[in-house]
């Protein structure tokens, strides 16, 4: 079964931006929405600047989900979090609980009120039908459903984007480590995958404390 | 004088004003969606339901990205 990831290869991003780009495009994000945004890291520290394409990660236990007051995401078959903008209430607690800043929220009106919230759907749409008119205005383009992968990756001129099987994604990123000698660091990927129990540190065992008598 | 009919009619609309209204309350359980069903990425006329033949041409999406199996 397949386990849809990303994975941002901070040695190749050049901040092109144009998985910003494609993503604002494919889905016709209205303004002020940002479902993907390139951050750079260790800004102006030479040899140490980074640059890394951030969106939704589709974490393996959603904190998003959890913190959720109506119950609005799930989590398809795939690993894809999805959310029912039917039910959203706007209360933004999903924004404070995403490590990834990844919840959006169009303004809906006068004095700051919130709009629904938006966010990267791995251009798999929502609860509609697939490939509907309601799906695509509410949710963006369905690529998933055409047999695409996400837009932003499928453009990313240097690959440093990648999207779709978690497994496939592993085979290119361990051949690119390899080759190149450098960079095996995935930012974010422990963090919205979690980290393997052999590559977890042991728990501190408490130290044994002795009974008074 | 107003007509009687007309405040009849006025009385019923009022009556029946509340019986389009949906109910807008969420049963939430805890660790349950509360979210609509959703369609399958692979239920259309373009995989018939097939999951397997989906799968094989998302891998190879994947796998194309790949340059160093594309270039060598």
């Amino acid at each position: 079964m397949a386990r849809m990831k990303f994975i941002c290869d901070a040695e190749r991003c050049i901040e092109c931006n144009g998985c910003v780009t494609a993503c604002k495009n494919e889905h016709d994000v209205p303004w002020g929405v940002n479902r993907r945004r390139v951050v750079t890291l260790n800004d102006g520290i030479v040899g140490a600047e980074r640059s890394i394409s951030v969106a939704c990660m589709h974490c393996s236990d959603a904190p998003c989900k959890a913190v959720c007051p109506v119950n609005c995401f799930y989590t398809t078959d795939d690993g894809v979090v999805l959310h029912d903008k039917d039910l959203c209430i706007g209360c933004g607690y999903c924004f404070y609980a995403c490590p990834f800043g990844a919840p959006q929220f169009p303004q809906a009106g006068a004095f700051g009120l919130r709009g629904k919230m938006d966010k990267c759907t791995f251009c798999a749409g929502g609860p509609e039908k697939d490939t509907s008119k309601a799906e695509t205005e509410k949710y963006g383009r369905n690529r998933l459903a055409e047999g695409k992968l996400p837009a932003c990756a499928e453009m990313c001129s240097t690959k440093a984007l990648l999207a779709g099987d978690g497994d496939v994604l592993s085979d290119i990123y361990r051949e690119r480590v390899m080759r190149r000698g450098r960079g095996g660091d995935l930012w974010g990927h422990a963090t919205a995958y979690g980290v393997k129990a052999s590559a977890a540190p042991a728990p501190v065992q408490p130290a044994p404390t002795q009974q008074k008598s | 004088m107003m007509n009687p009919k007309f405040l009849l009619a006025l009385g019923a609309v009022f009556l029946v004003a509340a019986c389009g209204e949906k109910p807008q309350t969420v049963a939430v359980k805890p660790g349950q969606s509360a979210a609509k069903p959703d369609d399958k990425p692979y239920q259309n006329d373009q995989f018939k339901g097939d999951r397997a033949a989906w799968e094989r041409t998302l891998r190879a999406r994947a796998d194309n990205q790949n340059e160093y199996k594309r270039v060598n």
